[in-house]
């Protein structure tokens, strides 16, 4: 310790003895941590002793060098000579050097090794994996399993990751079970390099099949995540061996929930084979068709569910039992806006669309017909659309709807146009029937685009077929758009470029970006290149890295709505990854690109990257939102709405406040619509601002100097906070599945695009979603029971309805002054009676009696009531004002008592925790361990002998229609039930 | 250098009256407890900085009311907690619970306090300097080791200014009981963890430290392969970026860098806080500034001897000879101040000065004679041979101090016509350098500035408490990080 100076062991170094060198060595090892700065000085004299083959205690220099280079800060030489060191190198010590280097080691390792993975030349030094192993071991032996699963992930080593799995799944199934899931949802945040992600998961699916207990939905989960339909196929056949019927069921409600309908097609197709040979088999064995259990029917019923009839069924069956629209906020905003101009027509319509969405009631055209007749062009073709988002799900009735409309009929071509885009609308992502018929349309006509009115009907047929044959990359189909694209007319060919996208989403087909690219390029018209852009954008949905090319390819071309389509494809190709380099990408674009259009897209496209890591967005484009361009603030105000949509996220709305009063009419009418998709379905009980941006959107359409446009978004945004009849959100992350909604972010990205063209905006009804909790038998009908909700009711209560209006109320106060004219009437009459007292009088006497003994009761009921309704109301008021000095989100807290609701019924997604099934009523009972989920759920039947009512859907209830025949194939029971209707 | 600042340190002492009382005191320190807690909440260390600006003028406070500490600790720690017995043995204090019983409420706040690192480690550090102060230096020895095992246990960055403060105390204990090298091996391995963990307060501190317990034992080559092999924080408090420069210029002079050593002790006077506290260290660089100046040849301008307090007589007098190149004069005056430049650890740079002395002399007579015999030289300045005279003028022309040939067959110097220096390229380069200065002075003045974040604007009231607290924050800093240096 009171060495002074290590001069004299430097000087033994040089010694000619070895055993002398060997002495100094371990001398300076012992203080090297006081004198290093002195070592560091001959450290050329210790690398010739280390380097020197014959000298014997080698690895004693490396440790010493290594410890040297610890003390002068240069990790990186400390780490390679510590390797040297071999032995000496004591992983076991407790010191800081052994916790720096071996930290060093491991992250050295991580890098290498993820080189290595993406080039196989790369050779990594034993020493450092043995190190690193070692490491590992440690862990494991410590039970430190997710660390080590967390490491061996981020070092992409699968083979480690597969044998702790695989000891666990020995040891414990029930922890294994965990620990996969863990590592599921590792590789979906952790791992940006796809092609590792497959591995993994893959290697997952192969675990999880190994396991005793097989959990069925983790499968499903990793299925969609690979979108592989090979293993979908393999897994229904494993659970009709097995005859899971009611985990089958689940699994493919799963399956149409969050599965693109490519992978669906197939599956089907590959079932619809299994099934012809599974009739044979049962054929054979000589089992009835009719029993439930035999697999023919088991495949059928799946085969039907895939289909999406069942659920669309139900989920439009939910919408229409449940409708809770206000239809007097919808009237109050049509006649302030009436007849001005075609802009407010749309507003009107689009708000119109977007609250009845999906519930099937179209009464508000049918009352309006008057208003409904002003529509002109392609407003008319917008209110045509609506009836689409409408019906949006009506798989059963929805042609027949729009076949007054359809072409065919007598109509204008722009009607005509728009209930062919209604009609995609209709089969959005479930277009097997209708795609064909679109298709037909699009074969006759796609040459003859150009002339006027076939060129309306071929934008609406186009973008019809686009959204009903999303990401079923159907070549057929695509070919015929691109003739419609060739014929060079910018009306449909804006819509084909579209459609081509939305027909190929996330295929990245080289061949169609690069046709698309060609012909962007060529035309003239600015509307097809935008198409043509975003179809592009679209194409590349989801595939990250390998985007990039296309990417980098976009932005460098000089047309800036090439650009702008570059922008896109950045957010949709890391849509949810938050990857930080794409996110770098967009911030660069955001600041510095010379067009505005591609700014606001850039600014956008945060939005998108950060759908799940939303709680980041605010942040991040906070500066954003105070920047000099008004179009960098409209893009924040979007990127906000869409990355924190339907989540009310406070900090996003408090970024968003200021932008409602901003000087710019667009850049409000972003923020109002923004602040609707965040706030949507919440009521002033657990958000109270939700009253203020109500009333401010009512004022905003009320207002006489506000400009047009920031009307059009505040009639939008009246629509979209109340959509759905209150009962769809817009849900970009599906919970069952940790996958994204790829369905409702294509409709925001549409829905971006209204900003030029305005009949875009009904795409935004692909984002809604249901929020329901739908119970279904095996049978595939829902039972009336009831569910446990643990929490306040009125934190989930529809917001309160818009009082009518106020001048309603002096009518009331003039029957309370009636009441004593009444009696100076009565008076007056007794008087009369008194001097006629007729026979005839008599009768009039005893009503007279009647009327006078009522009358003033009733006035002083009236009047009591309404005091009492004032007390409440104005407590309610300072309550209020209480709650709104704090303006926080009311926090949900658990409560013992719960509360009952429906099958059927509505259930927000921060409630959905606090629901759960009625143990003591056991007779339904969730096939899949309930954890708070939402949606359609397989229930089993413990009683199945007893009689149950059952919730007769929407399709049962239109039983004249001509059905599907799948639907009528179930059982004879289900037969039989139909012939009785 | 210390020794001064100890001198001076406590007339300001007698200059601060003793009226507080010490229910004040306590409350000072409470509070200062309080900001401790916030720079740990809210990872803001200016906090910490408003507190130590606070510290100065406390200590004094401290020394003359010894009762204070042993109130505090009894009220922050719970009764029988394992640091409370050592703090209140090193004070030579008993526990006591009378006050506990006064104001709960008040205990339990505090107690609350106790539970942070910061406001423990503060407390730590009161007792160490009031110690110190009371030059008890065996019972801070003892307590030290217990802080050092105290930090060990804590990595958070809000502690950094608090550790770097108590190594600082720890290390000046042991110089002041002349145990140099015991505490060398604690400084390097907490200077590792520092490093390590990016706690750059600690490292520069500490490098300051080790820098000087190495000049202090005058283990000239440690220091400098210590300087050779750490970087030293960039963004370290200025007042350790000065010490550092002027430890920095101490070992290059020795080294006989002269041109860099006169850089550092520069960048070290105008790095130092212009105020009083921080006299005594300027008046050493100063000092230093001085002899390394002349050992450059260079003769310092009258101003710097008069512009600064203290005393610079015998500084003064070797300049004097340096200037007239007297020799004798020179002898005389090292003989006189001897013991005064070992004092100011010059010593052995001032005799270096010799030469110098003999260089000014060849050089006032190369400018007052175009050609002289080296006899003449050699008499001129008592020089003892005409040989030597030869060497020591040819050494001169080498060295460049005069611009002059030698005639060695007839033994005479002849000078050489002085240049015009506005003809060459030097004033250019002097601009620039000067430029280059005033630049990174307005770079570094404009990375340093603070805006106030837009995000607050949503509630005024504690928008006013922090602009408040801003303002406080920016005296502290301006008036910033003086107290290291009265010690």
């Amino acid at each position: 310790m009171t060495l002074v100076s290590a001069a004299p062991y430097l000087a033994l170094l040089g010694e000619e003895d070895t055993s002398l060198k060997a002495y100094a060595l371990t001398s300076l090892n012992d203080v090297v941590d006081q004198l290093w700065a002195e070592i560091a000085n001959s450290i050329t004299d210790l690398e010739e002793l280390f380097e020197d083959s014959s000298f014997e205690k080698r690895s004693l220099a490396a440790l010493v060098i290594s410890k040297v280079y610890y003390n002068l800060g240069d990790f990186e030489a400390s780490v390679r000579y510590s390797l040297y060191a071999g032995d000496e190198f004591n992983i076991e010590e407790q010191s800081q050097y052994i916790e720096t280097i071996v930290s060093q080691c491991i992250n050295l390792y991580n890098s290498s090794s993820q080189k290595k993975f993406l080039d196989s030349s790369v050779s990594i030094d034993p020493r450092l994996t043995a190190i690193f192993e070692k490491m590992l071991e440690k862990c494991i032996k410590a039970n430190e399993l997710r660390l080590a699963l967390g490491i061996s992930l981020e070092s992409y080593r699968l083979d480690i990751v597969e044998a702790i799995l695989g000891q666990q799944i020995k040891e414990n199934e029930e922890n294994a079970l965990a620990l996969i899931n863990y590592v599921l949802i590792c590789s979906n945040t952790v791992i940006s390099n796809t092609q590792f992600r497959t591995k993994v998961l893959n290697t997952l699916i192969k675990l999880l099949l190994s396991l005793k207990s097989q959990d069925f939905f983790t499968i499903v989960k990793i299925i969609v995540q690979l979108n592989d339909a090979s293993l979908a196929t393999e897994l229904f056949k494993e659970l009709v061996t097995k005859k899971e019927a009611l985990i089958a069921y689940q699994a493919s409600f799963d399956l149409v929930n969050t599965a693109p309908q490519q992978l669906l097609d197939t599956v089907i197709d590959d079932l619809t084979e299994l099934s012809k040979s599974s009739s044979n088999l049962d054929g054979v064995n000589g089992t009835t068709h009719t029993s439930n259990d035999a697999p023919s029917t088991i495949i059928k019923k799946i085969l039907l569910i895939l289909s999406g009839i069942p659920s669309s069924d139900l989920d439009s069956t939910f919408l229409y039992t449940n409708n809770n629209t206000d239809i007097s906020i919808l009237n109050r905003t049509k006649n302030l806006l009436e007849g001005r101009s075609s802009i407010f027509h749309s507003a009107v319509t689009f708000a119109n669309a977007f609250m009845h969405a999906g519930t099937t009631d179209d009464s508000f055209f049918r009352k309006n017909l008057e208003w409904l007749g002003r529509a002109t062009n392609w407003s008319k073709f917008s209110a045509t659309a609506a009836l689409g988002v409408i019906h949006k799900g009506n798989l059963s009735q929805g042609r027949n709807i729009l076949k007054p409309y359809l072409p065919g009929s007598s109509g204008a071509p722009h009607t005509k146009g728009g209930s062919l885009f209604a009609l995609g609308l209709i089969y959005a992502g479930h277009g097997r029937e209708i795609v064909d018929y679109l298709k037909s349309y699009i074969d006759e006509h796609g040459n003859s685009a150009g002339s006027n009115d076939t060129d309306v009907m071929l934008h609406g047929a186009a973008l019809g077929a686009g959204v009903a044959g999303m990401a079923s990359r159907s070549e057929s189909l695509y070919e015929s758009l691109k003739v419609v694209l060739y014929s060079d007319s910018a009306v449909s060919g804006q819509a084909a470029g579209l459609a081509m996208g939305l027909v190929m989403l996330g295929s990245g087909n080289e061949q169609a970006v690069n046709d698309m690219l060609t012909y962007a390029q060529e035309t003239q018209h600015e509307n097809i290149i935008r198409g043509l852009a975003i179809g592009i954008a679209l194409l590349n949905y989801g595939r990250e890295g390998k985007a990039d090319a296309v990417i980098d390819k976009l932005m460098e071309q000089e047309s800036s709505i090439l650009r702008y389509g570059g922008t896109f494809t950045i957010s949709l190709a890391y849509a949810g990854t938050g990857n930080n380099g794409a996110i770098k990408k967009l911030l660069h674009y955001a600041v510095s690109d010379p067009s505005d259009d591609v700014r606001r897209a850039a600014v956008m496209g945060l939005g998108f990257l950060l759908i799940r890591d939303y709680t980041a967005a605010p942040q991040i484009v906070e500066l954003l939102s105070q920047s000099h361009n008004p179009h960098v603030r409209y893009g924040t105000a979007l990127a906000l709405g869409i990355s924190c949509a339907g989540r009310a996220y406070s900090p996003a709305i408090e970024v968003l406040e200021p932008l409602t009063k901003d000087p710019v009419d667009f850049v409000r009418q972003g923020a109002l619509m923004a602040s609707a998709m965040i706030l949507i379905q919440q009521n002033e009980f657990a958000y109270p601002k939700v009253k203020d941006f109500t009333k401010q959107y009512a004022d905003t359409v009320k207002n006489k100097h506000e400009d047009a446009l920031a009307k059009f978004g505040a009639t939008l945004a009246q629509g979209i906070i109340d959509a759905g009849g209150r009962n769809v959100t817009i849900h970009l992350e599906n919970a069952q599945t940790n996958t994204l909604n790829i369905k409702a972010i294509v409709g925001l990205t549409v829905f971006a695009q209204s900003w030029y063209w305005f009949p875009l905006a009904h795409f935004l009804s692909l984002s809604f979603a249901p929020t329901s909790i739908i119970g279904v038998r095996g049978d595939l009908k829902a039972p009336k029971f009831e569910l446990n909700c643990h929490a306040k009711p009125e934190l989930f209560q529809y917001p309160p309805k818009v009082e009518e209006t106020k001048e309603k109320q002096p009518d009331k106060i003039a029957t309370a002054v009636l009441s004593t004219t009444a009696r100076a009437k009565t008076r007056a009459k007794k008087k009369l009676s008194k001097k006629s007292e007729g026979e005839s009088a008599s009768k009039v006497k005893d009503e007279d009696k009647i009327e006078v003994d009522e009358e003033p009761e009733k006035a002083l009921e009236k009047a009591s009531d309404k005091s009492e309704k004032e007390t409440p109301a104005e407590k309610d008021e300072s309550k209020e004002t209480k709650e709104q000095k704090s303006n926080e989100p009311a926090p949900i807290r658990y409560s013992k008592t719960p509360f009952k609701i429906n099958n059927l019924s509505r259930v927000l997604p921060i409630q959905s925790n606090y629901v759960s099934f009625i143990k003591e009523d056991e007779r339904f009972v969730p096939v899949r361990k309930f954890r708070g989920a939402s949606g359609v759920i397989v229930l089993e039947d413990t009683k199945p002998d007893e009689e149950a009512e059952i919730i007769k859907t929407v399709r049962q209830l239109n039983t004249t229609e001509a059905p599907i025949p799948e639907a009528f194939t179930l059982s004879e029971e289900d037969l039989k039930e139909l012939e009785d209707d | 250098m210390s020794e001064k600042q100890d001198v001076l340190m406590k007339d300001a002492e007698d200059v601060s009256s003793h009226n507080d009382s010490v229910d004040a005191i306590v409350k000072e320190i409470e509070a200062s407890f309080v900001l401790l807690s916030k720079a740990a909440s809210s990872f803001d260390n200016r906090y910490v900085s408003k507190v130590f600006r606070d510290l100065g003028p406390l200590r004094r406070k401290l020394v003359t009311n010894k009762s204070v500490l042993p109130l505090v600790i009894n009220r922050l720690y719970p009764s029988a907690h394992g640091n409370k017995l050592y703090l209140l043995k090193a004070l030579d204090a008993t526990e006591t619970d009378e006050r506990m019983d006064v104001d709960e409420k008040e205990e339990a706040v505090a107690s609350a306090n106790a539970s942070t690192p910061e406001v423990e480690l503060y407390l730590h550090l009161l007792v160490q300097v009031s110690l110190l102060d009371q030059n008890e230096l065996e019972k801070v020895n003892a307590l030290n080791d217990n802080i050092i095992q105290l930090m060990k246990l804590y990595n958070r960055r809000s502690l950094d200014f608090i550790q770097a403060k108590i190594w600082f105390f720890i290390s000046r204990t042991k110089e002041l009981l002349n145990d140099l090298l015991s505490i060398r091996s604690e400084l390097l391995s907490s200077l590792r963890t520092a490093t390590l963990r990016h706690d750059t307060e600690t490292t520069a501190s500490i490098i300051t430290l080790l820098l000087r317990n190495y000049l202090l034992s005058h283990d000239i080559s440690q220091a400098s392969n210590l300087v050779e092999k750490t970087d030293f924080p960039e963004n370290a408090g200025n007042a350790l970026v000065a010490r550092y420069y002027y430890y920095l210029a101490r070992i290059n002079a020795i080294q006989l860098d002269y041109s860099s050593a006169h850089e550092c002790v520069i960048a070290a006077i105008r790095k130092a806080p212009q105020t009083h506290l921080a006299n005594g260290f300027i008046q050493s660089a100063t000092k230093l500034s001085i002899i390394i100046e002349l050992l450059m040849g260079d003769i310092p301008e009258l101003k710097v001897f008069k512009k600064q307090s203290g005393s610079f007589e015998a500084y003064f007098n070797v300049t004097k000879a340096v200037k007239l190149g007297d020799l004798n004069l020179f002898g005389e005056v090292l003989n006189k101040y001897e013991d005064l430049f070992k004092k100011d650890d010059n010593f052995t740079l001032v005799s270096r000065l010799r030469q110098n002395v003999i260089k000014t002399g060849i050089r006032i007579i190369s400018l007052s004679y175009s050609k002289i015999s080296l006899k003449d030289i050699c008499i001129k300045l008592h020089l003892d041979s005409e040989e030597s005279t030869e060497y020591i003028v040819s050494k001169a022309i080498r060295d460049g101090v005069i611009e002059a040939s030698i005639n060695h067959q007839k033994g005479y110097m002849q000078s050489k016509e002085l240049l015009d220096v506005y003809s060459t390229k030097l004033p250019q380069n002097e601009f620039d350098q000067r430029i280059k200065f005033c630049l990174s002075l307005h770079n570094d003045s404009v990375k340093s500035m603070r805006y106030p974040s837009d995000n607050d604007n949503k509630d005024d009231a504690s928008k006013d408490d922090s602009k408040e607290d801003e303002i406080d924050l920016l005296k502290a800093i301006e008036e910033g990080d003086l107290d290291d240096f009265m010690d």
